[in-house]
């Protein structure tokens, strides 16, 4: 790194995207603990946050997300000299780079030039209570492409923001010399308006909770549209306890018990002042697949399930899985809405896996 | 003691006084025959950041009498909410909220009321409905003393190294505003003579640079009385002079975005930084605000 030319080639991760908003918005997902770890490999960015080794919440970031994306993993000091292993070490893909950020701070830094309001999703929010989303997106999209056809398209968080502020993206590069470097961010929006650059500290990576879904099987499967989740998650009471979701088997076939069955998916959740109870119907419209062998029943600490809230506030799909051990898996997908041409993955998502309360049967 | 205007461009006063009374809770006036001054000067020990201004009389008052013992000079202090919330009730209608028409006509005089001094404002003006209405404001003053006055001194700065014209500032207040959580307090402002204006903030978990290019330095009149009058010809113009200031005086001094236009920011390095804000198009020399920020030493 002696000269700035080579310093941008050694350097491990170098990303940048056009308008952070998107970003931006799976970070704030995840916002809550002081810290997060950032994992980087070469298919994009994770971030985790951990809460009291119960909760795992990680953002992904794909790197088809970014306009540039490039990772080189940081070759062990030990094969420098020899010749036939660090043609090895870089080809395949070791463990990822990971660091510590403080995630506030972080996330502050991205929004220092102050056009990146978390205002966006309540325009958002009403457009999913009309039903097909994906082709109202898609049509906003294109009459705010025509109304401002400036060089840059925001994605969709923006597009309100767009009418209002003209179109205003702050673009962002961000970079990663190494451990012990700071995470740099550069940013900029208009060429007339300032540009920000910011030095994160970065820190050494603790050890990561292991929580892996796929240790035991599956036994309850649910892919709900997120905005049924995040509404029901908000009418209950916050000085709720515990939130238990039960999952019954389809009803057997024939009229009069597909009424009076139970319910396929049931939230209960037990406070001070009583417990809410709230049911899910077997309907296509609410429950897009819900696989369930027999009837299951897990409690979790809701101030976790709660923590939840502001992502599945960005998010259109949520995929809702129980193990057998009765670990849950949340994953709740963002879209981005971006026109792409080479069918890249630009949806990231956000994943919460949470481990049950200890209950006594 | 005789003193009568008529406030002709209410809103700008009530901007410059909503811009002051922000920074501090009483302030005061000097009128003389052709300017009036609001100096703040910072007697409550708020971050040490003061403001001397001068407002062509002009460009606020018209039909302006004014008669005294000292020089036709008149020094008061008041509540700068007072006049404030007086000047609220004249200005114009900001949307739905005003209930009077925009054609109000203020007077302001120096009335005694049973013994005490007072700064009388007297609107008229109509309701929407079209009838007429009379508001007065009394605001309590107090007329300061000549030995009072005599120890009013603008604050001794050396010669500056940049001079510098800011970016909008309610640009500019948005971002302090989004650093305050990266800083500690205290904040870094950088300039040079080649257009460039920095914003540094630092705290242990990160390190912000905000920063603006292609400003334009305006060239000043130089101060006859400094020994080197083209010291800055001999200036580096990509060298950055820096002052760091209290987060919360610059934030203070923010709040006359209501009221700027043009702002120049003169950095005087490690000593304090000054800025001029400029009511009115320059051109016109209406009036400007002068805040003085002092820099906090490390």
């Amino acid at each position: 790194m002696s000269d700035s030319d080579d310093g941008e080639v050694d350097k491990v991760l170098i990303a940048s995207v056009h308008d952070v908003k998107y970003v931006m918005s799976l970070l704030r997902g995840v916002q809550f603990g002081s810290r997060a770890t950032v994992r980087a490999t070469s298919g994009g960015l994770s971030v985790t946050v951990e809460e009291a080794r119960t909760l795992l919440a990680t953002a992904f970031i794909f790197k088809d997300i970014f306009d540039e994306y490039s990772y080189h993993p940081e070759v062990v000091p030990a094969s420098q000299g020899l010749s036939s292993q660090p043609s090895s070490q870089p080809q395949e893909e070791g463990e990822p780079t990971a660091f510590e950020v403080p995630l506030n701070t972080l996330i502050e830094c991205l929004s220092v030039l102050g056009n990146i309001g978390g205002s966006t999703s309540s325009s958002k929010h009403r457009l999913w209570h009309t039903g097909n989303s994906d082709q109202e997106g898609e049509q906003e999209e294109g009459s705010s492409n025509r109304a401002n056809s400036t060089r840059n398209r925001g994605p969709a968080n923006g597009r309100i923001d767009q009418y209002f502020a003209g179109d205003k993206g702050t673009g962002m590069r961000l970079s990663y010399v190494g451990a012990g470097y700071p995470l740099t961010l550069l940013m900029a929006e208009e060429a007339s308006g300032p540009t920000a650059t910011c030095e994160v500290t970065t820190f050494e990576a603790e050890p990561m909770l292991e929580l892996d879904f796929l240790e035991s099987p599956t036994v309850l499967k649910i892919i709900l549209k997120s905005s049924w989740l995040r509404d029901a998650l908000s009418e209950l009471d916050p000085t709720c306890e515990k939130l238990t979701i039960i999952g019954n088997p389809p009803p057997p076939p024939g009229r009069a018990s597909r009424a009076s069955g139970p319910p396929r998916l049931r939230l209960q959740a037990v406070g001070t002042f009583g417990s809410t109870e709230m049911d899910y119907p077997s309907d296509k419209e609410v429950l897009e697949t819900c696989e369930c062998e027999q009837q299951v029943r897990f409690s979790y600490l809701f101030k976790h399930i709660v923590r939840a809230s502001r992502a599945l506030q960005n998010s259109t799909k949520t995929s809702l899985r129980i193990n057998e051990e009765g670990m849950l898996s949340l994953q709740l997908i963002s879209p981005t809405a971006r026109p792409r041409h080479d069918g890249g993955n630009t949806s990231g998502f956000i994943e919460f896996r949470c481990l049950p309360l200890d209950e006594d049967p | 003691m005789r003193f009568r205007a008529n406030i002709e461009h209410v809103n700008t006063f009530y901007k410059i006084s909503q811009a002051v009374e922000k920074l501090q809770k009483r302030c005061i006036i000097k009128f003389t025959e052709s300017e009036m001054h609001i100096i703040c000067n910072n007697d409550a020990g708020e971050g040490g950041i003061q403001v001397w201004s001068q407002i062509k009389v002009s460009s606020l008052f018209t039909d302006y009498r004014i008669q005294s013992n000292a020089n036709n000079e008149i020094f008061l202090a008041l509540s700068a909410e007072a006049m404030t919330a007086a000047l609220r009730s004249a200005a114009a209608p900001s949307g739905q909220q005003g209930a009077f028409s925009a054609d109000a006509e203020v007077v302001v005089r120096l009335v005694k009321r049973s013994d005490v001094a007072t700064l009388s404002f007297e609107i008229l003006t109509t309701t929407r409905m079209g009838r007429g209405v009379r508001i007065a404001h009394d605001v309590r003053i107090e007329i300061l003393k000549r030995e009072d006055v005599s120890r009013l001194k603008e604050p001794m700065c050396p010669e500056p190294e940049v001079h510098i014209l800011l970016p909008p500032l309610a640009k500019l207040r948005t971002v302090v505003e989004r650093m305050r959580p990266l800083a500690a307090d205290v904040i870094g402002i950088r300039a040079n003579l080649s257009g460039c204006l920095q914003l540094c903030a630092q705290t242990d978990a990160a390190r912000v640079d905000v920063s603006w290019n292609g400003l334009s330095n305006p060239t000043m009149a130089q101060d006859p009385s400094t020994q080197d009058p083209d010291n800055s010809e001999a200036r580096d113009p990509t060298t950055l002079y820096g002052v760091l200031v209290s987060l919360k005086s610059l934030q203070k001094f923010l709040n006359s975005h209501v009221v700027s236009t043009t702002t120049i920011a003169c950095i005087c390095q490690n000593h304090c930084i000054i800025m001029y804000v400029y009511i009115g198009e320059v051109a016109e020399a209406g009036g400007v605000l002068t805040f003085y920020v002092p820099a906090i030493i490390e």
